[in-house]
């Protein structure tokens, strides 16, 4: 009996040893027509990792352009040199810090979560220049008709502090000293979100624009094409472009509703008789969702130059939410949103055709220059309905969408990891490579208190 | 001791578990396992209470029981990320448990069986890309089962068992919401559910080299009344939005059909040929009706489509000695699950095992039986419509299995023991 019971227990351990593992061969990563031996990333805050409202070191860690990098490892890839800032806050280019999520209580009481800016110094911007040349060139900031200019370093701390001559010398300087055998472009974004996020107050296609400004295309074109032959015909590299996408459809333009004014019959038979008594019968308010009073210099109604935002208008996220709520602003005839806080139908119009402009040029770069083209403007369209990856639900929603930062306008490292795999599924196809793309929910999301 | 130890092996037990086609398990009778789970026209113990209950009438007053050892190891191969994830090792213990009884002088035959037609259960390591999908299900199942069979005669007989079935489900799944700390919110559900159902079979023996017979198992519909939703390491903020709440689902155990024969090759060779058609169509979505609904925990309806699959088995037996029987076998079985639908929950193809089998009569009456069955599930590309995840699965299964045999009456042929 004794020695059934051993057979029998060795029976089972042994074909237990048996079972023998599976073990899938994927695909083999191929450079493809490509070298990426030296792979140079140029661009703005999104190809610096900026989020949640400054560059971090972590934030720089968790750029689409270090996870480019770390795929391109995979199939010839060389060292991919960083400028890192030292650990802490940040900075956001002015001294501030990053933001992170707590739990607020607003001027009614109510609890709920929202961002809030880390006390503490930010951290420093000193020159790392002695470390460089640098692979790493996200530059926050940078407009694409800053990409040429000889003394952007002495305008923009991000470039001074990597800049081998600090008050002399561009982005295209800093790329062409890199040597690069890739690059990745993406310019253009603050060509048109400077003058998006100030409310649309500075000026359209000025002859010297400034930061706050819309870029006249075709301005970006002249820079951007510059940069490209420079790249390309000069130092003789390949590379991927990406174009911009909507930025009126980010959460920075679309977490406030225009009608987010929401009232008793009571409280808006009050507001009609105010509205009367103050000369502005035109404005008529009811039960339910009202639009917000905005400042608009061009009403003649009236005396206050005041009228209600239209359905295709934007407020603006830096939009004080207590005021809204505890002072009246955008709801009394004296407290009107002003013009820095609100995108009217024309200032959105403005920006949505130079986007459009500023893309046909990027595609005929593109094609000019075989260059691969990220096209970034057709997934946030996309990403307006919400996608679905591995099972994990990302919109573009403030907060609960889950791969925007805290600022609205810069994804978090989820965020990024998608956009780094729409390079690398436009590299893939344009240069014949096969790149594994990123594990997107390997990244962090948005990290609740 | 021994009572920890029997409480360990109990609870071992419960955890029944997996792999046949869809979630059915195919392990229901040790010696049937060795010549690839064959058995509807070959009654040889008591385990024919599953296999065929008519078969009853043939084989006398026996006492079978058995456990299987399921070691599956399954890895996902990313499409995308060209990344792979082993799941957990784990083990599974399918068991069952039969006894047939003839009464005296009468053609009736009752019978009883206690086994684990249906189950699944797969972990992945919390980290995995796919866990907003599933980290680990644990699908178990028992179904206990009266039977009474008729002998309408020398060589033909009808039989029947009404079945009262017990099931359990424990699903686990991380939720998209960080907290600082690195933690990551997770749900739980989990719940016990019961139906009922039945087993109807005839059998065929009109001489001593050839059997044959037919089956039909009822489709039984598994209700979770009051499970339990939990949900731990939600964020603060996010608390309201999902609350530890109850939830409804149903399952439903499809119904097969079943044909089977078994022929005497020579006197001490014999080869059974057994068919099976399951009605997986009845499977068509899985949901979750939560009691509380808020803005992030709504009803779940997510599709499984699963389609009719057929099963093809071949055994055979080789009486070797006075006291050793040798057994082998052969099936194919192939996935209800379609393409788009393939999930972590259940990485289902089409399958091919290969089975051993050892019958040692230890006494004149008491037998051991020991099988080994090895399932190999085609690897298989899929692109989940739902989840998106996309990507290969390859599943290999190793299953040991031991039992024991005791004959009441005297063993006068094994085939058939007594008339």
């Amino acid at each position: 009996m004794k020695r059934i019971i051993y057979i029998t227990v060795s029976f089972v351990f042994l074909s237990s040893l048996y079972s023998c593992k599976p073990n899938l061969e994927g695909f083999i990563p191929s450079a493809g027509d490509a070298d990426f031996s030296n792979y140079v990333a140029i661009g703005n805050s999104l190809t610096a990792g900026y989020a949640d409202g400054a560059l971090t070191r972590d934030g720089q860690t968790n750029s689409f352009a270090q996870m480019l990098a770390t795929q391109f490892a995979g199939v010839g890839g060389g060292e991919f040199k960083i400028p890192y800032l030292p650990e802490g806050p940040g900075n956001n280019g002015s001294g501030g810090t990053q933001s992170v999520l707590r739990n607020v209580m607003n001027c009614q009481g109510f609890s709920s979560v929202g961002p809030v800016t880390v006390s503490g110094t930010a951290v420093s911007l000193a020159s790392v220049s002695g470390q460089g040349p640098f692979n790493a060139l996200g530059i926050p900031g940078a407009r694409a008709v800053d990409a040429v200019n000889d003394i952007y370093s002495a305008l923009n701390p991000f470039l001074g502090r990597i800049a081998l001559i600090p008050g002399g010398t561009s982005i295209l300087k800093e790329a062409l000293r890199a040597k690069p055998t890739f690059f990745s472009l993406w310019l253009g974004s603050n060509d048109v979100l400077g003058f998006a996020t100030g409310g649309g107050v500075g000026e359209v296609d000025p002859a010297f624009p400034l930061p706050g400004d819309l870029t006249n295309p075709a301005q970006l074109g002249a820079a951007l094409t510059a940069t490209v032959d420079s790249l390309v015909r000069r130092a003789g590299a390949q590379g991927v472009i990406a174009n911009i996408p909507d930025v009126t459809s980010v959460p920075f333009f679309t977490t406030i509703p225009w009608n987010g004014v929401v009232l008793t019959q009571g409280a808006a038979d009050t507001l009609n008789l105010l509205y009367r008594q103050v000369g502005h019968p035109d404005i008529v308010w009811k039960a339910g969702a009202n639009p917000y009073i905005i400042e608009d210099t061009t009403v003649i109604n009236g005396t206050l130059r005041i009228r209600q935002a239209r359905p295709n208008e934007l407020i603006l996220l830096t939009t004080p939410g207590d005021s809204i709520r505890c002072a009246q602003w955008g709801i009394s005839p004296f407290k009107a949103l002003g013009d820095e806080y609100v995108l009217d139908d024309k200032e959105v119009a403005d920006i949505q055709s130079h986007t459009m402009a500023y893309n046909s040029i990027i595609s005929n770069i593109a094609s000019t220059y075989d260059l691969a083209l990220a096209d970034m403007n057709s997934y946030m369209k996309e990403f307006n309905k919400g996608i679905v990856y591995n099972g994990a639900n990302f919109s573009k929603d403030y907060i609960s969408g889950g791969v925007f930062s805290l600022d609205g306008v810069h994804p978090n490292p989820r965020g990024y990891a998608l956009v780094a795999n729409r390079f690398i599924e436009a590299i893939n196809r344009k240069f014949n490579a096969t790149i594994p793309t990123v594990d997107v929910n390997s990244f962090e999301g948005v990290v609740f208190p | 001791m021994k009572k920890t130890l029997l409480i360990m092996i109990l609870v071992t037990l419960a955890h029944g578990a997996i792999w046949a086609g869809g979630f059915k398990i195919g392990l229901q009778g040790q010696r049937q396992i060795g010549m690839a789970h064959t058995g509807i026209g070959l009654a040889q113990d008591a385990a024919t209470v599953y296999f065929n209950p008519a078969g009853m009438a043939f084989v006398g007053n026996q006492l079978s029981v058995g456990v299987s050892g399921i070691i599956p190891r399954v890895q996902f191969l990313d499409a995308n990320t060209n990344q792979r994830t082993d799941a957990v090792n784990q083990l599974f213990t399918p068991f069952s448990l039969y006894a047939t009884y003839q009464i005296k002088n009468t053609p009736l035959q009752f019978g009883l069986g206690v086994y684990t037609p249906f189950g699944s259960g797969v972990e992945y390591p919390t980290d995995w890309s796919g866990r907003y999908v599933l980290t680990s299900i644990n699908l178990t199942n028992v179904f206990i089962q009266p039977t009474i069979s008729w002998r309408l005669n020398d060589y033909f007989s009808v039989g029947g068992g009404f079945v009262y079935s017990l099931g359990h489900v424990d699903l686990n799944r991380q939720i998209p919401l960080n907290s600082t700390g690195d933690k990551e919110a997770s749900g739980n559900l989990e719940g016990s559910a019961q139906g009922l159902g039945y087993n109807l079979g005839v059998y065929f023996q009109p001489n001593k080299r050839f059997s044959a017979g037919a089956t039909y198992h009822s489709r039984v519909d598994m209700k979770v009344d009051n499970g339990k939703a939990t949900f731990t390491n939600i964020p603060q903020a996010a608390e309201a939005s999902f609350p530890n709440t109850a939830f409804t689902t149903e399952l439903p155990l499809p119904g097969e059909l079943g044909v089977g024969a078994a022929y005497k090759l020579s006197k001490k060779v014999t080869v059974a040929l057994d068919l099976n058609y399951t009605f997986w169509n009845s499977f068509k979505s899985l949901g979750f009706d939560y009691r509380d609904n808020t803005d992030r925990l709504t009803d779940e309806a997510s599709p499984r489509n699963y389609e009719n699959a057929y099963a093809a088995r071949a055994g055979l037996q080789w009486d070797a000695g006075k006291r050793s029987t040798v057994r082998a076998g052969l099936f194919y079985d192939q996935t209800p699950v379609q393409d788009a639908f393939v999930n972590p929950e259940l990485p289902d193809n089409d399958k091919v095992g290969v089975s051993a089998g050892y019958t040692y009569w230890l006494k004149d009456r008491l037998s051991l039986d020991v099988s080994l069955l090895y399932e190999d599930v085609a690897k298989r590309l899929t692109l989940n419509t739902e989840t998106q995840l996309h990507g290969t699965y390859r599943t290999k299964v190793m299953i040991p299995g031991v039992g024991i045999n005791y004959l009441f009456n005297k063993r006068v042929k094994r085939r058939v023991p007594s008339k």
